[in-house]
């Protein structure tokens, strides 16, 4: 107890959250025996890396603070996927499939900068009303109808599996969390982003661009939405314009128990890497036990104001 | 302090320009479709507003006071799927109609125990509890609708009192009540003071937690209310319940004129701000747009309301020679 109770910020958060995930893992054992298998390691970390990447643009949009929250990333990834599959049915070579994907993305995610820096709109008003003209459009333009077409040669890197790790995992995921962690940790942008969050004032008057800091990170936010959007291409062969569907609780959810502070300045991406195991995990398991999906926003909303409710407790108690 | 001395029924620059455009957009959608300009349409209209009218009211008191709900969709579907099981179950129609108003008013309870004792963010906390609500109203309706309720509550938009649909009466009634707390009551200035700064009220001794409560509660009764209306209207309650409600609702109420920084709304606008959106949706469905868009078009106007706004306040700033910034 003694030993817990020394652990300080991130670590504690780890350390909290591999129990979680150890107890979680236990309870579907003793409910289902069968349900850890390779398979279900490789669709789990399939899974997680939609949304690591989801919630790594969110992690670092709060964490640069001035109320910064983007509530449009489902509505990001679900309109990226789309409107590379209708390019490509406009005539855009299958090769150029990837590149218009981001594109799309970051264009998506620097009209969200703009509102918030250029317009000043807050954040989660500007993104609410973006995440409902995104989604919309992504519904819009195709009627609802999922689109087919997905080149077979990114079927193979997105379905590939190397050592029971899907290879998306292994060549998107690890790598851009690992960028980001040094970024953060070790580099003057790292700081720049903590000291918007932690004191925007005395980020301003120390020199830090605040604004272009910010439009950058809703782009890079847009970036992450679009790669995801990419890999659900790849790996479900199909466009969903509803593929990005509750990504902005998930991702939230996912920031918070990861440790990011809602008002910016404090947390890690190990935290955030180690919250979207815990809620793939979850996820999965449910769906194994046969629980229907309805269930999953459920307790994914409640694990939300759960953590909101004890990070404001635990405050109270120091 | 003369934002609180505004009359009632004198409008102000935004307000014009709001009933200018419901005009213009009348004139435009009669043109364009010939089945836009008949009175069963109108009445159409108006009997979509009728929820949106009173989400819109509590929304507005809540943004006036800096917070947000986006969860009262789902809110209004809990609820009325109070008011539906009540009517099933063949409780006396004046008595279910109180069901969708307490209903409502538990539920913000709750929301208001999250948000202001958690001292959570609004907008966080209400996305939490709108996935909780969500499921819920699954669990409750076991996946199915709740179809073919009783008519008894139909009577709330069939029955006239003095020339005028009960529920018409009800709703400038709610309106009314609103208006005499937010001017002729401490209550009102106390939530226009949170909604300034949240700090400086609470140093000036305005008992903040109190009346955050409140708004919180009255907000959730007002989306009860809608519920009850809803289920007089349509007579069944779906899964999907509202799922654009809250936008519809902060883009009416900003459409009005109530700033979502707080401390400043209107009543007039919001209603105004409802009118219109409704107008232009049923206009777009008319002229053969899929309904499919209206969340884009009502996302929009949002964005491009607010942007409006800000360039508009630029210019005017940097006209009489002040600093953009």
């Amino acid at each position: 107890m003694n030993r817990i109770r020394k652990l300080q910020g991130p670590a504690l958060i780890l350390a909290l959250l591999a129990l979680l995930w150890i107890i979680v893992i236990l309870v579907l054992l003793v409910l289902k025996p069968s349900v850890f298998s390779l398979g279900t390691v490789t669709t789990i970390l399939q899974f997680s890396t939609i949304l690591a990447l989801v919630a790594l643009g969110q992690a670092i949009v709060i964490l640069a603070g001035g109320a910064g929250i983007d509530l449009s990333v489902g509505g990001i990834v679900s309109l990226s996927a789309i409107a590379g599959m209708l390019a490509m049915k406009l005539g855009l070579p299958s090769f150029l499939l990837p590149p218009a994907c981001i594109i799309a993305g970051a264009a998506l995610g620097a009209f969200n900068g703009v509102l918030v820096t250029k317009l000043s709109i807050l954040p989660l008003i500007a993104t609410l009303g973006t995440f409902f003209v995104y989604s919309g459009l992504a519904l819009a333009l195709t009627g609802g109808a999922a689109q087919s077409g997905v080149p077979s040669w990114l079927l193979i890197w997105g379905r590939g599996v190397f050592s029971g790790i899907p290879v998306p995992f292994l060549t998107i995921a690890i790598p851009v969390f690992a960028i980001a962690g040094i970024v953060l940790m070790w580099t003057a942008w790292g700081r720049w982003i903590y000291a918007m969050g932690f004191n925007e004032r005395s980020a301003r008057l120390v020199g830090i661009p605040v604004d272009r800091a910010r439009l950058i990170l809703y782009s890079l936010s847009g970036v992450l939405s679009g790669a995801a959007a990419l890999i659900s291409l790849a790996w479900l062969g199909s466009g969903r314009p509803n593929i990005g569907q509750n990504l902005e609780l998930e991702s939230l959810t996912a920031a918070m128990l990861g440790g990011i502070a809602i008002l910016g300045g404090r947390g890690g991406v190990g935290g955030v890497f180690a919250a979207v195991m815990l809620l793939v995990t979850l996820k999965t398991g449910l769906l194994q036990l046969n629980v229907n999906t309805v269930w999953q926003v459920g307790i994914v909303g409640a694990l939300l104001v759960f953590v909101l409710l004890a990070d404001r407790l635990s405050q109270n108690w120091r | 302090m003369r934002q609180l001395r505004n009359g009632v029924f004198s409008l102000n620059g935004r307000e014009w320009s709001l009933l200018v455009a419901c005009i213009l957009a009348i004139i435009v959608f009669s043109v364009a479709s010939p089945y836009y300009a008949t009175s069963g349409n109108a009445g159409t209209v108006l009997r979509n507003s009728i929820e949106l009218l009173l989400v819109g009211l509590g929304m507005m008191l809540l943004l006036a006071m800096g917070g947000i709900d986006v969860s009262v969709g789902v809110v209004m579907g809990l609820a009325a799927i109070g008011v539906g099981r009540a009517l099933g179950a063949g409780v006396d129609p004046v008595l279910t109609a109180f069901v969708g108003p307490l209903t409502g008013a538990l539920l913000g309870l709750l929301t208001a125990a999250v948000i202001v004792l958690g001292r959570v963010p609004a907008i966080v906390g209400t996305l939490g509890l709108l996935g909780v609500y969500r499921t819920a109203i699954f669990v409750l309706l076991g996946g199915q609708w709740l179809s073919g309720l009783p008519t008894g509550l139909t009577l709330l938009l069939g029955t006239t009192i003095l020339g005028l649909p009960v529920a018409a009466w009800v709703i400038a009634l709610a309106y009314l009540a609103v208006w005499i707390a937010l001017r002729r009551t401490p209550f009102g200035l106390h939530l226009l003071a949170i909604g300034n700064s949240e700090e400086k009220a609470r140093l000036s001794g305005i008992p903040v937690v109190k009346i955050r409560f409140a708004t919180f509660i009255v907000s959730g009764a007002l989306t009860g209310l809608a519920a009850t209306f809803y289920v007089a209207n349509y007579r069944n309650v779906e899964m999907t319940v509202g799922s654009t409600l809250a936008l519809d609702a902060i883009a009416a109420v900003v459409l009005g004129g109530t700033s979502i920084l707080g401390g400043r709304c209107s009543l007039v606008g919001t209603v105004l701000g409802v009118l219109l959106l409704r107008i232009l949706q049923n206009g777009l469905l008319l002229t053969g747009v899929p309904s499919l868009w209206q969340p884009v078009v009502t996302g929009s106007l949002l964005i491009g309301v607010l942007g409006f706004e800000v360039l508009s306040n630029r210019l005017s700033l940097s006209r009489l020679g002040w600093a953009s910034k």
